[in-house]
């Protein structure tokens, strides 16, 4: 692998685990939650997009065949279905996880465990529905290849890469100018000092928890690009995305996003280097990710004194 | 005494404990209780005291923990010969499980260490000891010893960071050493050739009695002394000095460092004796499969483990081992309702972590703390009705005079309530010393015998002649009376009647 394919490669990871990794650090810094069914929101939105490109895909083909419009209307179709579905199960965490426990003692424990109990149930919930088979969605940038200025991407690549950084620019943009985002930072950086001034927990954590597992559902469409979608594969991007927003210091979304571009060009260089591999690639990522947190024990973004008690 | 119940009368028992059962203490024997050899503790504690309602001595067992855990393990033990092969295998690594999760326990609880870690601890004990054994034919007692030194080296590596993290972030880092364990294992090609396992341990049941009756009996007998140790491991560093300086430390840091305990070293040590105690299970693991393999090091089984513990309550040993037995019944136990177990071990757990505070051994606190707080409550309602004593705040009351006086008291308030009429007042207000009417005389008397505290009294002010304010004894001796109001009065008949008043308003709000 050359330079330029490793450079696109490490890109894409990137933008998956920085989806990921952002929505993990959100939850936790403006609601205190560590999401264990984060990995659950993304296999279920997977299915969710698969199933609803199987059942469109006849009506597309009859209505605009194999043109370029057809292939949008199913990539905003699978998109859509995805970051639907995301944040139905992220209403549905909140609705579990938040709302009965969040003012009882241990909350972050015990909501920690209520999601990992989530986790479990979807998971199986998925092997029962739709069997342990990986299913394949469809190529919603197109198959082809491009190349400029030297660099050669495939079309699923450059779709991820441009997708995720119009999605996290879309994202902070609201954040920075919206009421609600007004809120959330307002958590974000005192809880206790946001509840004082009149904002509620409750309606406050509702859109966080929906908009993280809309951004968690908008990860699984563009990595079932590269990869399939199957009832565990949510617990890989959950692994990644907590040790990226650990790595990048929890609460901290420009040290999740350095902490994924490091992570994602990590895992391509020891994918390609001859004598390590694709196995090491976990290995070498946590023996990084716990060399700097020995160093550097809030993470690369995450101050002392300002982590969440 | 004789009992001077009515037949056919029925009698409430009243009392927060009218059931339990207590010894009569026989005064012409001496006291004798017998002590653990070479310590200074007892079996079981017995505590004195004198009965309030029936004025007699008698013992109680103050602590009734020792006597559900002899009973539990005793059945166990007792209905183990009469399991069938799989459920003796079930009982087996119900044992097992429970032994790590206990040990488990000590560090998160105890040592209040938040480590993922446990099972990889387990997993390189058991490696360590499986290729001793196969490679280099290390005999199966020694197993154990290698087992630990393997947990302990592997304990030192992991506390290193712990001092430096905290919380969350420690443990996931301890979730990526299991990782690490695992692919290492895997990729450690000339000790473990069949796909990162090693097989065919000898361990301390006979190579012809494996998957045989007798095998299994003993696999089960060796589990559950495995369980015993482990919980003596517990009982030893929990409640012994280490758990005592580290329960200084959980309430309040900075005071424990400031009375000079040195928090973070107990918590090491007991890291460290806790994974070496997960070494030698580990070893135990390897000897009763005969094999050991990389699932030790997975997330799924790191995951039912951890809902074990909190699904029993994390930090108490009953709560790992009931949480243990809950879930290793319908893991192993239902195997034939396929992947329904996961689902109900998830149902089991949201409903846990959904109603109670911490798990199924928390239930009990949680609930005396509802009830307390309800008695409370309507203790409260009760006294804003009067103050009467009721009949279980009455026996916490020692000296049973102040229970009548008080009763007697909330009568005469009743009625003299009734006596306060605007005519009265008005009595008041126009000849406040002297003779007077007979209602108003029993409201003075009644004001004129009350307790000093908060009883109002007039003051001169200093250099003005009519000059008075009203001030409030503060019934201490030595504090001074407070001020009630800034108001000045010129008259001491209008003082009078303002105290007259005030006195009428503590009487009608009472």
């Amino acid at each position: 692998m050359d330079m330029s394919t490793l450079l696109i490669y490490g890109l894409s990871l990137a933008a998956i685990y920085g989806l990921m990794a952002i929505g993990i650090s959100l939850l936790w810094s403006s609601i205190g939650m560590i999401n264990m069914a984060h990995g659950a929101s993304f296999a279920v939105a997977g299915y969710a997009a698969f199933s609803v490109a199987e059942l469109a895909k006849p009506l597309i083909l009859a209505t605009l065949g194999k043109s370029l419009a057809g292939t949008v209307a199913m990539a905003g179709l699978c998109l859509s279905a995805g970051a639907l579905t995301g944040a139905m199960m992220g209403a549905l965490i909140y609705l579990l996880a938040f709302l009965p426990i969040h003012d009882k003692p241990n909350f972050a424990v015990r909501s920690l465990i209520v999601t990992l109990a989530i986790n479990l149930a979807t998971v199986q919930l998925l092997l029962w529905f739709f069997g342990p088979k990986q299913r394949n969605l469809p190529k919603i940038f197109g198959l082809g290849k491009v190349e400029f200025l030297g660099l050669s991407a495939r079309y699923d690549q450059i779709g991820t890469i441009l997708g995720t950084a119009v999605i996290l620019g879309l994202l902070l943009f609201w954040l920075k100018v919206s009421r609600k985002g007004l809120e959330i930072r307002a958590m974000m950086q005192n809880p206790e000092g946001a509840v004082l001034s009149g904002i509620s927990v409750r309606w406050t954590a509702l859109p966080v928890t929906m908009l993280t597992g809309a951004l968690a559902g908008l990860a699984a469409v563009l990595l079932s690009q590269s990869i399939f979608v199957s009832p565990t594969s949510g617990a890989m991007p959950l692994i990644k995305g907590l040790t990226i927003s650990l790595l990048g210091g929890l609460g901290s979304v420009p040290g999740a996003v350095f902490g994924a571009v490091i992570i994602g060009f990590l895992e391509a260089v020891i994918g390609a280097v001859p004598w390590l591999g694709q196995r090491y690639v976990l290995f070498g990522t946590f023996l990084f990710i716990i060399a700097v947190l020995v160093i550097r024990p809030r993470g690369i973004g995450g101050l002392l004194d300002k982590a969440r008690k | 005494m004789t009992d001077t119940r009515i037949p056919g009368k029925t009698y409430y028992e009243i009392g927060q404990r009218p059931q339990e059962i207590t010894l009569k203490v026989d005064g012409a024997k001496p006291l004798h209780r017998h002590r653990l050899p070479f310590t200074r503790r007892h079996l079981l504690k017995w505590r004195s005291r004198l009965n309030p309602k029936t004025l007699r001595q008698e013992r109680m067992l103050a602590d009734k923990n020792p006597l559900w855990w002899t009973l539990a393990l005793g059945l166990l033990l007792v209905s183990a010969p009469f399991l069938s092969n799989s459920a003796l295998t079930v009982a087996a690594v119900f044992c097992m499980f429970s032994a790590i999760n206990v040990l488990w326990t000590l560090i998160i609880g105890t040592a209040g260490i938040f480590s993922l870690a446990t099972l990889a601890v387990v997993g390189v004990g058991a490696y360590a000891s499986a290729a001793l054994n196969v490679y280099l034919g290390l005999p199966w007692p020694l197993m154990f010893v290698a087992g630990g030194v393997a947990g302990l080296v592997m304990g030192a590596l992991l506390a290193l960071p712990s001092t430096r993290l905290d919380g969350l972030y420690y443990a996931l880092l301890t979730m990526g050493v299991a990782e690490i364990c695992r692919v290492f294992v895997q990729q450690l090609k000339p000790l473990t050739p069949m796909n990162g396992s090693i097989n065919n341990v000898q361990g301390f049941i006979p190579a012809d009695w494996a998957l045989q009756r007798l095998g299994l009996l003993l696999g089960f007998a060796g589990a559950f002394v495995l369980l015993l140790l482990a919980l003596l491991t517990f009982r030893v560093v929990n409640s012994e000095r280490l758990g005592m300086l580290l329960q200084t430390a959980r309430e309040e840091e900075a005071y424990a460092e400031a009375i000079g305990i040195d928090y973070r070293r107990a918590r090491m040590q007991v890291f460290l004796i806790s994974s070496a105690g997960l070494g030698v299970t580990g070893a135990f693991y390897a000897q009763y499969f005969g094999s050991i393999s990389p699932q030790v090091f997975s997330l799924d089984q790191l995951m039912v483990l951890f809902a074990m513990i909190v699904i029993g309550g994390l930090g108490r040993a009953e709560g790992a081992v009931i949480g243990t037995a809950l879930v290793v019944l319908i893991d192993k136990g239902l195997l034939d309702l396929g992947p329904l177990r996961i689902l109900l071990v998830a149902a089991i757990m949201l409903a846990v972590t959904l109603t109670t505070n911490n798990g199924l051994t928390g239930i009990r606190e949680q609930f005396r703390g509802f009830r307390r707080r309800r008695q409370s409550e309507a203790r409260a309602r009760r006294t804003e009705k009067g103050g009467e004593v009721m009949p279980e705040e009455a026996i916490d009351i020692n000296d049973k005079q102040a229970i009548y006086y008080r009763r007697f008291d909330k009568r005469l308030r009743d009625r003299l309530k009734a006596l306060v009429t605007p005519d009265v007042i008005e009595e008041h207000r126009q000849k406040p010393l002297g003779q007077h009417s007979d209602a108003l005389s029993r409201l003075l008397n009644y004001f004129r015998r009350g307790e000093v505290a908060d009883k109002y009294a007039i003051i001169r002010q200093a250099g003005n002649f009519h000059s008075y304010k009203i001030v409030a004894f503060s019934g201490v001796r030595g504090a001074p009376p407070r001020l009630v109001d800034d108001r000045i009065y010129t008259d001491i008949n209008e003082a009078y009647h303002a105290v007259f008043l005030l006195r009428v308003n503590d009487l009608m709000e009472s």
